[in-house]
């Protein structure tokens, strides 16, 4: 496949990706590495997760700039922002919409017992996020105690979350993990 | 422990240029996830919304595609200043953060094989998980009286992090059933 050809591809496979991605993009992660490092060859292993690795690690849009980063190593700057754009732009527009459906009826009794339901699941999800992250590392009790004192202090303190993301850093640093 | 904002308390935002700023801090800051950061600043500081109007939102932006926390932008800034309030927020969240984080992003690509980087790497991501789950276990303390949502947040947690099983099996398998069983609300659940 010629270099433009792998662009478009690309990009025409993160916009379906992300147009499908009900529930939040981390579900697609697996599906994108498939795309493009098993099936494709852009990336190696590797490099696929030291990307999804770096925008842990940066602040900012993580997803978009993942899917940019991704965009970045196979065609350039406009292939990144090409990326970026079909990652946000399509479900934008569908949140927008069905958001004045939510709103409008968010007083009747149906909506009530779908949020009631929903929202478990949801901090459930949330939480497992969290969890599946805490192991990608995979790099034994250290990485375990660093993330279980974030939990600790975040809910026991008013400590400003940055100080431990920056902790975190730092004793990763010093090659503590 | 900060306790959860009741709706007595909540001040909603006026100006656009707010809205902007204030997502542009949320993009700015966020490590772990902006859902650490979108409760953080919009809740705990600015008194935007309550717990339970943010836990709303969220549920339906988790059933939005792309990404969460991009949905809960736009809806924020449209629940309060309708579209412009939706681009405002949208505007704040993207524009400088994207910059900043891609330029930064593309510079670590180039140095990810070094150990000091891989070590920052991995604390940073360490930490950043902890935020995540420790945003997810406050969102969780309103449910706190209801055995039932906390056997579904049990659920999807075991689902998604236990048995690794696809999002959308988990998803499929759980909503009907927990919305099946839920009752609505006659006594707000604190």
């Amino acid at each position: 496949m010629n270099p433009s050809g792998a662009s478009v591809s690309l990009i025409g496979h993160v916009a379906l990706l992300a147009i499908i991605s009900f529930g939040g993009v981390p579900g697609v992660l697996p599906d994108l590495r498939d795309f493009v490092v098993s099936a494709n060859g852009w990336l190696t292993d590797r490099e696929f997760a030291n990307c999804f690795a770096i925008v842990q690690a940066i602040p900012g849009p993580n997803m978009i700039l993942m899917m940019s980063l991704i965009g970045w190593k196979v065609g350039g700057l406009p292939v990144a922002i090409a990326s970026a754009l079909v990652t946000f732009g399509p479900p934008c527009a569908l949140s927008y919409t069905a958001f004045h459906f939510w709103d409008r009826f968010r007083d009747a009794a149906w909506q009530q017992r779908v949020r009631r339901g929903l929202a478990p699941v949801t901090i459930g999800l949330v939480i497992a996020g969290g969890a599946v992250m805490a192991r990608t590392g995979d790099s034994g009790w250290p990485s375990l105690a660093i993330t279980t004192a974030a939990i600790g202090l975040m809910l026991m303190t008013r400590i400003n979350p940055l100080w431990l993301v920056a902790a975190g850093g730092a004793l990763g640093g010093l090659g503590v993990l | 422990m900060s306790s959860a904002l009741n709706e007595a308390q909540v001040r909603p935002p006026t100006t656009l240029g707010a809205l902007f700023l204030v997502f542009l801090k949320v993009s700015m800051y966020g490590f772990g996830g902006p859902i650490v950061w979108v409760r953080r600043i919009i809740i705990e500081e600015r008194h935007w919304l309550s717990d339970r109007e943010f836990a709303d939102l969220l549920s339906f932006c988790q059933f939005m595609p792309g990404p969460n926390v991009v949905s809960i932008t736009v809806c924020i800034g449209a629940k309060f200043r309708g579209p412009a309030g939706a681009l405002a927020a949208l505007a704040g969240f993207i524009l400088v953060p994207w910059t900043v984080g891609f330029s930064l992003g593309v510079l670590f690509l180039s140095y990810a094989h070094t150990p000091l980087l891989q070590g920052i790497l991995r604390g940073v991501a360490a930490a950043a998980a902890g935020l995540l789950i420790a945003t997810g276990i406050r969102l969780l303390l309103p449910h706190r009286h209801r055995p039932i949502a906390l056997a579904f947040a049990m659920l999807a947690f075991a689902g998604l992090a236990g048995a690794r099983l696809p999002l959308l099996i988990v998803v499929l398998a759980l909503v009907p059933l927990s919305i099946a069983l839920a009752r609505p609300d006659q006594v707000p659940a604190r």
